[in-house]
């Protein structure tokens, strides 16, 4: 989708770029924005339009060459070619790691992973469906690239469109995130702690309901340093650290079951204690539903905190190996626009680039023109 | 007089490699007299070295990799929050490999010249 905002048409290029770049490439990414907007106003004569920019991101030339040529050491990977290497190996990073947090969840609630994979004739299988299924991939990759051939270059072929999903799985924590981190941490410790919240506990997480309060203050602890410090090592060594904790804790905590023995009932005069774990037993009615439900949400749970573990350590390891120490004044996952923002715009500062209009050349004049 | 394909080739190759050396000397050169942003940095060895053509795709990487080889260091310049500038300055390993690498070029040229003008005799 073409687009006539010459400041859009140059995101659009610099996301498929983004796509095969390293992780840590924003810099890079922000420099060739740079080039891109002045060159595309030396060509418009000053003003940016948005066939100058096009013309600008038509000599940077195809998004896959250009990263490859700034990222400088990609290497070809067995069959992976080397512009490839980057995106491809952040899906499978992701993919194993879905696999991990789940495995891990699921093993947790018990089940054994051979009854859910079913698995037979190990290990001759194995080798057999991953070639089986390179194939396929091979296959559909062709296709899909086939039916791309013809997009211009600011618009994301599907197979970036698929890989891009890379780059948002490891994308940093937003500063509003990391401040709704602090907030609902903060909330939602001080609800448990409340007196008439209390009293509704099991016995048995009422004798650990104050570590889940410590743990969610600690969680609020870290939303605070994100929202300041953004993403570093320390943040994300502390954001591992408490994925751990909270793995080891929800073993605990899965065992407890359910943990609300009491609601609220009002009885026409005003507020009662109603014994829910009684009613369901004395009505013959299974209880297990409760203690499944509480089970899945310590599944959930667990499955984000063995991601989080993964992605943060990967993060420190690639940050390490680029001579960054523990603290810095790190990056947050909102994307910079390059537009004027909502404030600007209300107090009637405008965009300094102008806006043009299409011509069946394909070039623009400003409309100001 | 025109050339043939195989002088044309043999010059293309020989080119190819007087540019690899000469890149990083030009670059180092330039950015010792004045700091400079990347689409600066292309813009100047483009006007002030025609014969090495030096397109963003060679020069950014290069940037980078003088970067990382603490011969230049960098700082970014948010003044324009549209366009930041990451700046370029040569360290003073920058400024020693620099001498180093002017004499020998300045030795290089000499006996060049010396050899060419026997040649052109």
């Amino acid at each position: 989708m073409s687009s006539n905002d010459p400041l859009k048409l140059i995101e659009q290029y610099l996301d498929r770029v983004r796509v095969y770049l390293p992780l840590d490439s924003e810099d890079a990414i922000v420099e060739l924005q740079t080039h891109l907007i002045e060159e595309a106003q030396r060509i418009g004569g000053g003003t940016m339009t948005a066939g100058s920019a096009m013309m600008a991101i038509e000599r940077m030339g195809d998004p896959k060459r250009v990263a490859h040529e700034y990222a400088g050491s990609g290497k070809k990977v067995g069959p992976v070619p080397a512009e490839y290497v980057s995106p491809v190996s952040r899906i499978a990073i992701i993919l194993l790691a879905i696999a991990a947090a789940f495995m891990t969840g699921i093993s947790l609630l018990g089940f054994a992973i051979t009854d859910f994979a079913g698995i037979q004739n190990w290990p001759l299988s194995i080798p057999i469906m991953i070639v089986l299924n390179l194939v396929i991939i091979g296959g559909i990759i062709g296709i899909i690239s086939l039916l791309d051939r013809d997009k211009p270059l600011t618009e994301k072929t599907t197979l970036e469109s698929i890989f891009g999903l890379g780059v948002e799985g490891f994308r940093p924590k937003g500063r509003w995130d990391a401040l709704g981190d602090v907030v609902m941490g903060l909330f939602w410790g001080i609800i448990l702690m409340i007196p008439a919240v209390v009293i509704l506990y099991t016995e048995a997480f009422a004798s650990l309901y104050m570590l889940v309060v410590i743990y969610l203050f600690l969680g609020a602890v870290k939303g605070a340093l994100f929202y300041i410090g953004g993403e570093n090592n320390f943040n994300l060594a502390f954001e591992a650290i408490l994925g751990v904790v909270w793995i080891a804790f929800a073993i605990v905590l899965v065992n407890v079951g359910w943990p609300l023995q009491y609601v609220y009932a009002n009885e026409g005069a005003g507020w009662i204690l109603f014994d829910l774990e009684s009613f369901f037993i004395t009505n013959n009615i299974p209880f297990m539903p409760f203690d499944w439900i509480w089970a899945f949400i310590m599944f959930v749970t667990v499955v984000i905190a063995v991601w989080r573990v993964i992605v943060s350590s990967m993060k420190i390891s690639m940050y390490v190996r680029s001579g960054k120490g523990l603290w810095w004044q790190g990056n947050w996952g909102e994307r910079r626009s390059l537009r004027t923002p909502l404030w600007k715009r209300v107090l009637g500062e405008h965009d300094q680039f102008e806006k043009s209009t299409e011509r069946s050349d394909g070039y623009e004049d400003s409309q100001e023109q | 007089m025109s050339m043939s394909k195989k002088t044309q080739d043999e010059l293309d190759r020989w080119s190819k490699e007087v540019k690899r050396g000469a890149v990083t000397l030009a670059i180092l050169a330039l950015l010792s007299k004045k700091k400079a942003y990347g689409y600066e940095a292309v813009k100047l060895l483009d006007e002030k070295m025609s014969f090495l053509a030096l397109e963003q795709g060679t020069v950014y990487p290069l940037l980078r990799r003088l970067e990382k080889r603490e011969l230049l260091k960098s700082e970014w310049d948010y003044e324009d929050p549209t366009k930041p500038k990451k700046y370029y300055t040569v360290t003073e390993d920058g400024i020693a490999a620099l001498g180093a690498m002017t004499q020998t070029w300045s030795k290089l040229s000499r006996e060049m010249r010396d050899i060419l003008s026997e040649v052109e005799k």
